[in-house]
């Protein structure tokens, strides 16, 4: 007999396998919006669309089973910050921190994807 | 308001239309509540007045009106000046509670959470509610 918890778990786990097959998408999106905005960092707009795209996979990550990616998520979203506030304080950083964050994320989706060999990185 | 102490009717409202199916699946059939799923404030203050909540569970960060201007606006209405607030978010400062106690948010549940035992979390919140136990959070 199915009980509410297995329907529950079984549309957790569609939704989790359509979660997976999206993300080259959501990656390809996030990788967009990082160029666009480090080629314009004082447009606010492009900042915050950038901002809600990561916040998203940052709370769809970990509950679609995917940790690494709410993980790698989080740590892009904090160096775009650091970024933005080396801007405002007139001390332009270096984009490397950003990229190699971008790296992180494209490495994970490899991984939910079962596509990456490289070890995890759990910071 | 039911006349017992029973949480019936749930206003939540989440951008994410994956994240919201899933919450309102499992608030339905595991915690047997009646939800109103809706995707933006705008959806909210639609049907608001007619499902007349209980309890308000909103997303912080959402594009154009976010959780914490969402609450503002249906605190205006009747239907829902009374009901018991919890934010979901994925960030907690100590200076985002202190806000959001000011706007009258009565719990936080925190990002990622799971959604097979988010009912049982807000029945918790609920009966706190109910049992007057208001200084918890944060």
């Amino acid at each position: 007999m199915t009980t509410p918890d297995d329907m529950v778990a079984a549309e957790l786990a569609r939704l989790s396998a359509d979660f997976v097959a999206r993300l080259p998408e959501q990656l390809q999106a996030v990788e967009d919006e990082v160029t666009a905005w480090l080629d314009a960092p004082d447009d606010p707009e492009r900042f915050e669309i950038l901002s809600h795209r990561l916040h998203q996979l940052k709370g769809s990550g970990s509950t679609f089973g995917c940790p690494g990616i709410s993980r790698a998520a989080r740590t892009l979203e904090q160096r775009l910050d650091t970024y933005r506030r080396g801007i405002d304080a007139g001390e332009p950083p270096a984009a490397a921190d950003v990229e190699s964050a971008v790296e992180r994320l494209q490495n994970e989706v490899l991984r939910a994807r079962g596509q990456s060999r490289l070890p995890e990185v759990n910071g | 308001m039911t006349g017992d102490d029973t949480l019936h009717r749930i206003l939540y409202v989440e951008d994410d239309a994956d994240i919201r199916k899933i919450v309102s699946m499992s608030l339905e059939m595991v915690g047997s509540y009646t939800v109103a799923s809706c995707g933006s404030c705008a959806e909210a203050l639609q049907v608001v007045d007619d499902f007349g909540p209980e309890l308000l569970l909103l997303d912080v960060m959402m594009p154009d009106v976010d959780g914490p201007a969402t609450l503002r606006e249906l605190r205006k209405r009747t239907s829902a000046e009374n009901a018991p607030a919890v934010f979901i978010t994925a960030k907690v400062q100590a200076g985002d509670m202190a806000q959001y106690r000011r706007l009258g948010v009565y719990d936080v549940i925190v990002k990622p959470f799971d959604p097979m035992v988010l009912p049982e979390r807000v029945g918790q919140i609920w009966q706190q509610y109910r049992s007057g136990a208001y200084d918890h959070a944060g």
